[in-house]
């Protein structure tokens, strides 16, 4: 994405909607990759997908009204826990 | 794996979290969703991962169809991103499938970690900028 913001000239919001469309074919292609060995669950998929579709516009609401820096500090450390008990593990 | 009633509203919530934390940070959601998978739900790293491709499509083409109505997705250039995507997508694929989970988990967890960082810095300098802004206000 901020490649296509330098490259093209596109704007952050055109970039991220275009970037967002390639990633429909990659994602479906590497899924069905997965698929094919058998390494897919569609039960669990279905149930993410469902919270994910209500939360994303959510998301993008509530981005305005919200401190950006605690929001990326809280995120980073719940990330970083979970890097690092994967590592572990 | 039983689905449970407590599993199933974890799970929505996840996929809740997921949407609302890559809406907010433009992040894939499979930094929350695979972690959660291997850790919580203990199923091998492969599953996870082809299990949290499977959730961004669509995520995704909710995104593209909010996106395409006010004019800002470009196919013709997506479709010069995804032509190479698709192929190094289905390579990457076959080459996760061919290396042992648990040393998949750990490179995954590495380039969390790398995430992490690179999120919590980021938040830092934020923070300074927000209380310029604040002073200055």
């Amino acid at each position: 994405m901020p490649m296509l913001v330098l490259l093209a000239g596109t704007s952050q919001k055109s970039a991220h909607a275009t970037s967002l469309a390639a990633v429909i074919l990659i994602a479906s292609v590497g899924a069905a990759t997965y698929a094919a060995d058998g390494e897919v669950s569609f039960g669990l998929a279905a149930l993410i997908a469902t919270g994910s579709l209500v939360g994303a516009p959510l998301g993008a609401r509530m981005m305005s009204g919200m401190s950006e820096s605690a929001l990326k500090i809280i995120f980073g450390c719940i990330l970083l826990t979970m890097g690092g008990w994967l590592v572990w593990s | 794996m039983e689905l449970t009633p407590l599993l199933i509203a974890a799970l929505i919530l996840l996929g809740f979290i997921v949407g609302l934390m890559s809406a907010m940070f433009g992040v894939g959601g499979g930094v929350l969703m695979v972690p959660f998978i291997v850790l919580v739900l203990g199923e091998s790293q492969h599953l996870a991962e082809g299990t949290s491709l499977l959730v961004v499509v669509p995520t995704a083409v909710a995104g593209v169809a909010a996106h395409h109505k006010r004019g800002y997705v470009s196919f013709r250039t997506a479709t010069a991103i995804a032509v190479p995507g698709v192929v190094g997508a289905f390579l990457g694929a076959r080459w996760a499938l061919a290396i042992d989970p648990a040393a998949l988990q750990t490179a995954f967890g590495i380039f969390t970690v790398v995430v992490a960082i690179r999120i919590l810095v980021d938040g830092v300098k934020t923070r300074r900028a927000e209380k310029v802004r604040t002073s200055a206000g």
